[in-house]
C-alpha cells in the first residue's frame, strides 16, 4: 500500500497557472487534495506500487506551477514485510 | 472503515498539519501552535516513537511506526524544530534501510580465503587477543555514525584502557578543517549560530555548498520563506552549477582553490572603504597571520599589518586568480558592508575537503567578524556536517587521535589529569602522545611492520573506508597483501570494506539499538531501541564492551580502574550487571550510564550537557544546556551573545569567552592564496571534483539497498560540460575512461545533467561501490586538520578503446 502524505507548494503569484495546476491535480484519481493553507496544498498519493508512487512524485516535482514537493510521511508496511 | 481508507485518512491529517505549519513558517511560535496530525487509531497496531534520521547531519526527527516487531512507516516529526514534520527523499525511506535482503547476520572469519561463520564468543576472543598481543598497534576507526555512547565507549576503551590514542573517525575526512577553523578563530569548536539563522537572514551565501541536494530540509526552510513572500537573497559561490545554483539570485563560478583569494578580496574592500565594523572589531577581535612554525594559532598582528597583507587582493587581482569578475567581488563586499542586512554563510565539504581547509574556514569567519555580521539572529558563519553525529560523537566525544571528551586535548596535562579523574584510572594512564591521524593510520596499516608499519590491527565500525578513503590503491590495498595485518569490520551490510576484511561482525542499525546523535547545530538527540536486529547482529556498543571485558579476563590491567573495577562496570540495585553478556545487555540502559559519565567532561570547556533524562523528553537540546535557578534545563541557540548564552557576562553583549588569547577576542586571520598541490597540466588537463547526490548517502551501503532510491539514481556517472564532450566526441550516456595519476575507472558520461560543471571540469559521485572514484582521488591534506582534498585533482577523460 504505497500511501504517501505530501505538501505541494504552488506558485503564489500567477493565479491562472495555479488554477490550471489545481485542475490537473484534481483530475488525477490517485491524488486526494486537502484544504490549502496559503501556497501549501496537502495531498495524499495512493498508488498501486512503489514504482508508480515514485513516478507520481517525480511528475509533481516537474509540473509547472509546483514550486516544491515535501513528502511528509510514507507507509511502506507491505514492502517491509516482503523483504 | 477499511484499513486502506484508515491509512489515507491518517495520511491526509498528517499532510494538512504539515501544510499548516509550512504556510505559517517553520521558525515562529505560530508554527508550534499549528494542529497536530491525527494519532493512529486504536487497533491498527502501529506504535510510534521518535528518533533522529539515520542519514545526514541536519538532524531531522522522524516518527517511526512499528508493528509486530518491524518498522512499517515513517513520518516527519511535527514536534521537531529542525524539520517541523518534513523530510527529504532519503529521510522518508529511512525505515527501509533496515530491511535490505543481505543484512549481515552472523560473525564471519576469513578461513582459506573465504568468510566462514563463527560464534560471537570466538569472534570477541579473536579481537581481544589481537589487542592483547601488542596493544600499541591495535587501532579503532569509526565515524560520525557512531552514536554518542558508542563513540564514548570506543574512546574510553582505547584512551583509558589500552593507554594510547590510536583511534580515529571518518569525520577526519569530512569536517576536521571546520574544527581547526573554529579553533583558530574562537578557540573552541562548533558553530556559534544555529538553524534559526536560516529563518532570520536577509542574505544566504552558500560557499562551495549544495544544500538543495545535501541538506534539502534546511534548504527548503529558506525557499519556503521566499514562497511566503519574504525577501531572502540567495547567493551561490561554487565551482560547478548545482541544484542550489538554480534557486540562487546570483550564482558565481570560481576556479578550484581560489576561494581564499575571493575571501581576501572581500576583506580588502571592506577595510579599504572603511566599510568594516570598526567598533565590533575594536571590542571583540584580534588579528593573526601564519607563523614560521606553522602553528594553528599563528602569530598576532596589528590591524595595520592585516590591512597591508590583504591590500594585494584587489578586485582585479582576485578576478585574475579566481575568474570571478571584479564587479562581483565589489558587490559581495558591499553586501557585507551593509550592517542593516543579516547575512548567514553556509559551507560544508567544499571548504573542508581542501588542502587549505583551515585557512578558508578561518577567512570566512573573519569576514563575518570584520563586518560585524555576527551574534544577531540571522548573522552567522555556519559550517554544516555530513553525518548524523559528526559533531555529537566525533567532535564532542573526541573520537580522534588528538582529543579527549568534551573538548579536552591530549596535549594538555590538565585535560589529561581531568580525564584520569573522571575515568578513575591511575595518573599517567592517559598518554601524552597523540595517535596517528586517519591517513597516517591507514598508511601504517598498509606498510610492513619492519618498515614502520606499526599498526597491525584495525577495527572498523560504522564506516566503509575501502570506498571512502582517498587514493585507495595506496592507502588500503597494500595491507591486504601483508600477512601480519588484520582487518576487523563491524557493519550491517556487505561493503567494500567487509569484502576485504579478515573478521566481519554483524551490527545493529539505528532503531535496533538505543542511541544518541549530535547534529550540525550542537543539538544532542536521543532515541530508544524499537525493534530487534536481525539474526545474531548486535550493537557496536555491546561489541566494544564485550571486547573490553574479554581483555580483562585475559589479564589486561588497563581494563580495570584504579579501584580494580571493570572500566564499563554497570550496577543495578547495588549489584554488578554483566552487560558484556549479550543476554544481560538490556538489563540496564547502558546509553544512560555512559552518557551521564561522559557529561562530566562537558562543563569545563562550557559545552554543558543535561542529564540523559532531559533528552528523552526533548527533540534534542543545543549545548551549552545549563540548569537555571528554578531547576529547569535550558539550551543555547546563539553562543557568545549575551541575549542567549548564559556564559556571557552581563553587559558584554558579545564575549568570546574561550579565546586562546585569554582576552575574550576572536581572531581575524590573514591567509594568503596558494595554488593546489595538483592542478591540470598537459597530461591531465581537467579538474576532477567528487561528492554526493540527493538520493544516496555517502558510500551508498544503506541507500543503494532502498529500491526507491536505487531506482532513482542507480549508478555513478561522470558529469562533463557539453564543450568538452563535443571536443572528445563523447555522447550522453556513453561509457568513457576517467584517469588520474592514481588510477582509472569507466563511467557513463552525463552531459549537463543534474549538475553542470564548467568547461575543463568533471564531477563524479562516490556512492557507487562498483565504480569507486576514490581509487583516483588525491590524499594531499590540510596541514592542520589533516583532512584530504576530494574536490580537486588533475584528470583526463577519453573514449573507451581510445588513447
Amino acid at each position: 500500500v504505497p500511501i504517501a502524505s505530501v505538501v505541494l507548494t504552488l506558485v503564489h503569484d500567477r493565479e491562472p497557472l495555479r488554477d490550471r495546476v489545481l485542475a490537473e491535480l484534481t483530475r488525477d484519481p490517485r491524488i486526494e487534495l486537502g484544504p490549502a493553507s496559503g501556497a501549501c496544498l496537502p495531498a495524499v498519493l495512493d498508488t498501486a506500487s512503489a514504482a508508480e508512487g515514485e513516478a507520481l512524485v517525480q511528475s509533481l516535482v516537474e509540473k509547472e506551477g509546483v514550486v516544491f514537493v515535501d513528502v511528509v510521511a510514507v507507509d511502506f508496511s507491505d514492502q517491509a514485510e516482503e523483504t | 472503515m477499511e484499513r486502506r481508507e484508515l491509512l489515507k485518512h491518517l495520511a491526509m491529517g498528517t499532510a494538512v498539519a504539515a501544510a499548516t505549519r509550512l504556510s505559517l513558517g517553520r521558525g515562529g511560535p505560530e508554527a508550534l501552535a499549528a494542529p497536530a496530525p491525527p494519532k493512529a487509531a486504536a487497533g491498527d497496531g502501529v506504535r510510534w516513537d521518535k528518533a533522529p534520521c539515520r542519514f545526514c547531519g541536519t538532524g531531522c526527527h522522524v516518527q517511526v511506526g512499528v508493528r509486530e516487531g518491524r518498522v512499517v512507516a515513517v513520518r516527519g516529526d511535527e514536534k521537531a524544530e529542525v524539520n517541523r514534520g518534513l523530510l527529504c527523499v532519503k529521510g522518508y525511506h529511512v525505515g527501509l534501510a533496515l530491511y535490505g535482503a543481505d543484512r549481515l547476520r552472523r560473525p564471519l572469519l576469513r578461513k582459506g580465503g573465504k568468510l566462514e561463520p563463527i560464534s560471537w564468543q570466538e569472534a570477541i576472543d579473536i579481537v581481544a587477543r589481537r589487542a592483547l598481543k601488542d596493544p600499541a598497534g591495535f587501532a579503532l576507526y569509526g565515524s560520525g555514525q557512531w552514536t554518542i555512547p558508542e563513540g564514548y565507549a570506543a574512546t574510553k576503551l582505547v584512551k583509558a584502557g589500552l593507554g594510547h590514542h590510536q583511534i580515529e573517525a571518518n569525520a577526519r575526512l569530512c569536517m576536521s578543517s571546520a574544527v581547526t577553523g573554529f579553533m583558530a578563530t574562537y578557540g573552541v569548536d562548533e558553530p556559534a549560530g544555529c538553524y534559526d539563522d536560516l529563518d532570520r537572514c536577509d542574505v544566504l551565501i552558500t560557499w562551495g555548498n549544495n544544500p538543495a541536494e545535501m541538506h534539502p530540509v534546511l534548504f527548503s526552510r529558506v525557499i519556503d520563506r521566499r514562497t511566503r513572500g519574504e525577501k531572502v537573497t540567495l547567493i551561490d559561490l561554487s565551482t560547478r552549477e548545482t541544484r542550489t545554483s538554480r534557486f540562487a539570485d546570483r550564482s558565481i563560478r570560481f576556479r578550484p582553490q581560489t576561494d581564499l583569494a575571493i575571501a581576501n578580496g572581500i576583506a580588502n574592500l571592506l577595510v579599504l572603504h572603511g566599510a568594516h565594523d570598526a567598533d565590533f572589531v575594536a571590542k571583540h577581535c584580534g588579528f593573526r597571520a601564519p607563523d614560521a612554525n606553522g602553528t594553528l594559532q599563528g602569530r598576532a598582528i596589528s590591524f595595520d599589518d592585516y590591512k597591508a597583507m590583504i591590500a594585494e587582493y584587489t578586485p582585479e587581482r582576485v578576478e585574475q586568480i579566481s575568474g570571478v569578475p571584479a564587479k562581483d567581488i565589489r558587490w559581495l563586499a558591499e553586501l557585507f558592508g551593509r550592517r542593516e542586512l543579516r547575512i548567514t554563510s553556509l559551507w560544508c565539504m567544499g571548504f573542508n575537503q581542501h588542502t587549505r581547509g583551515t585557512a578558508i574556514n578561518a577567512l570566512v569567519h573573519g569576514i563575518h567578524l570584520l563586518s560585524g555580521h555576527f551574534g544577531r539572529p540571522g548573522d552567522a558563519p555556519t559550517s554544516l556536517t555530513g553525518q548524523p553525529s559528526a559533531c555529537g560523537t566525533v567532535r564532542e566525544v573526541g573520537t580522534l587521535c588528538n582529543l579527549l571528551p568534551g573538548g579536552h586535548s591530549v596535549a594538555s596535562a590538565e585535560d589529561r589529569k581531568r580525564a584520569e579523574e573522571i575515568w578513575n584510572v591511575p595518573p599517567g594512564r592517559v598518554s601524552d602522545k597523540a595517535g596517528y591521524h586517519t591517513l597516517e593510520m591507514w598508511k601504517r596499516f598498509s606498510t610492513p611492520a619492519g618498515q614502520g608499519g606499526d599498526i597491525h590491527t584495525l577495527w572498523v565500525q560504522t564506516t566503509n573506508p575501502a570506498q571512502s578513503l582517498p587514493n585507495l590503491h595506496a592507502l588500503v590495498e597494500p595491507s591486504r597483501r601483508l600477512a601480519d595485518k588484520f582487518l576487523i569490520v563491524s557493519d550491517v551490510y556487505p561493503t567494500a570494506t567487509t569484502r576485504i576484511a579478515d573478521l566481519v561482525l554483524p551490527a545493529a542499525l539505528w532503531v535496533e539499538k538505543n542511541g544518541m546523535f549530535g547534529n550540525s547545530e550542537r543539538r544532542t538527540q536521543q532515541w530508544f531501541k524499537m525493534v530487534d536486529p536481525p539474526g545474531e547482529a548486535r550493537s557496536d556498543l555491546w561489541q566494544l564492551i564485550a571486547v573490553a571485558h574479554r581483555l580483562l579476563e585475559l589479564g589486561h590491567q588497563g581494563m580495570r580502574d584504579k579501584d580494580g573495577r571493570f572500566l564499563f562496570s554497570a550496577q543495578k540495585d547495588g549489584k554488578e550487571v554483566p552487560i558484556w553478556d549479550y543476554g544481560h545487555f538490556d538489563d540496564v540502559n547502558v546509553d544512560e550510564m555512559l552518557f551521564d559519565e561522559y557529561r562530566k567532561f562537558s562543563t569545563h570547556h562550557r559545552k554543558d550537557l543535561a542529564p540523559y533524562g532531559e533528552y528523552v523528553k526533548a527533540r534534542g537540546l543545543r549545548w551549552p544546556v545549563v540548569r537555571r535557578a528554578d531547576g529547569t534545563w535550558h539550551e543555547t541557540r546563539f553562543r557568545f551573545a549575551e541575549h542567549e548564552d548564559p556564559y556571557v557576562q552581563q553587559g558584554k553583549a558579545i564575549q568570546f569567552y574561550q579565546s586562546y588569547t585569554n582576552d575574550d577576542r576572536a581572531q581575524i586571520w590573514f591567509q594568503p592564496y596558494g595554488p593546489p598541490p595538483e592542478a591540470p597540466d598537459a597530461d591531465y588537463p581537467l579538474w576532477l571534483c567528487t561528492g554526493r547526490v540527493l538520493e544516496h548517502w555517502h558510500t551508498g551501503t544503506m541507500t543503494m539497498r532502498i529500491p526507491q532510491l536505487q531506482r532513482a539514481m542507480p549508478q555513478a556517472y561522470v558529469e562533463l560540460h557539453r564543450d568538452d564532450a563535443r571536443r572528445l566526441g563523447v555522447q550522453d550516456g556513453e561509457v568513457v575512461v576517467v584517469e588520474t595519476r592514481r588510477g582509472r575507472i569507466e563511467l557513463p558520461a552525463w552531459i549537463e545533467g543534474r549538475g553542470s560543471p564548467p568547461p575543463g571540469t568533471l564531477f563524479v559521485p562516490f556512492f557507487d561501490e562498483r565504480l569507486p572514484i576514490n581509487e583516483l582521488t588525491l590524499e594531499a591534506s590540510d596541514p592542520f586538520s589533516k583532512q584530504p582534498d576530494y574536490k580537486k585533482c588533475a584528470a583526463r577523460i577519453r573514449k573507451r578503446g581510445g588513447q
